[in-house]
């Protein structure tokens, strides 16, 4: 079962960042500032990428 | 009609990973022969198979547009962020390339004859290999409701399997001219867009984002840009710190 968990999910390190994005996302969308989301969201997306890609 | 938007990163995935399936099968094959690793492959490629039909099923039946749109956002994100930081990482030096000749050393040097082993490890190979390709290949499918994306992007990782296959079996070697990170850097940049852009519509419904479909080159080009331009600050000052040691 690990790879194949492992393969759909990646690690808890990844799976974090996608947690905080998504959390992001939701505050960010249901508190009314969907303007800001869609630069704050790509914005927050790509430093996430760069936090795991430094290991 | 084709849909390129879908098929060509499609393809490009699949090719990746049906190169590192290829590799696995032709290390088991030396070791317990051809027609068990083709059984085990086809076996792997069976399983995936059912899989696409469960999910298909699953995905379309019940669920309103802005769940599925959610559900496959976060997928895309789960599986775009870590290639695209892979890619990243690989570009800046801090990740050895991915070397396939040393893959096919390794798996075959595991392997001493033994056939269930090896059939095994043949099937887990495509079937790991190929959940990746049937992961992208579902998600981007579900672009369009009419169909056509599924059928571009399912065609296009069918064409990249016979593709390798046929290169694969004329050359009878791991096919390391495959320029992987390249591919994965770009087929990253583009799955995370396709995350970003569903999540958030997603949640926040069809009008989230200003441009509409057009927002997706945009992100595409943004994750693309920014990662190769802070990927090359990372190799420079990786270099320069292995110069000062």
């Amino acid at each position: 079962m690990g790879p194949f968990v492992k393969t759909l999910f990646g690690d808890a390190r990844n799976v974090a960042v996608v947690a905080v994005l998504l959390v992001l996302e939701v505050v960010l969308l249901r508190a009314g500032y969907g303007h800001a989301a869609t630069v704050l969201v790509p914005l927050a997306t790509f430093a996430g990428v760069a936090v795991l890609a430094r290991g | 009609m084709v849909d390129w938007s879908v098929a060509v990163p499609s393809f490009l995935t699949a090719l990746v990973e049906w190169v590192e399936a290829f590799t696995i099968v032709l290390a088991v094959s030396l070791s317990i022969g051809w027609r068990a690793a083709l059984g085990a492959s086809l076996a792997g490629l069976a399983t995936l198979a059912v899989l696409t039909l469960v999910a298909g099923r699953l995905l379309l039946t019940g669920l309103d547009i802005g769940t599925v749109q959610l559900v496959v956002g976060v997928f895309l994100l789960l599986f775009g962020v870590r290639w695209l930081a892979k890619a990243m990482a690989r570009h800046a030096g801090l990740k050895p390339l991915h070397d396939e000749a040393a893959e096919f050393e390794q798996t075959r040097a595991g392997l001493r004859g033994e056939y269930a082993a090896g059939w095994m490890v043949a099937y887990k190979g495509v079937l790991l290999e190929g959940l990746e390709v049937w992961l992208v290949v579902v998600a981007l499918g579900m672009k369009t409701a009419d169909g056509a994306g599924m059928a571009s992007s399912a065609g296009a990782a069918i064409v990249a399997l016979l593709l390798t296959c046929a290169v694969g079996a004329a050359v009878r070697a791991p096919l390391q001219r495959v320029p992987e990170n390249a591919i994965k850097f770009a087929v990253g940049a583009m799955i995370v867009a396709f995350g970003t852009y569903w999540t958030m519509e997603g949640i926040g419904g069809p009008d989230t984002w200003p441009l509409s479909d057009w927002t997706l080159p945009l992100l595409d080009a943004f994750y693309l840009v920014a990662g190769l331009a802070v990927a090359t600050v990372m190799r420079t000052r990786v270099r320069m710190r292995r110069e000062a040691v």
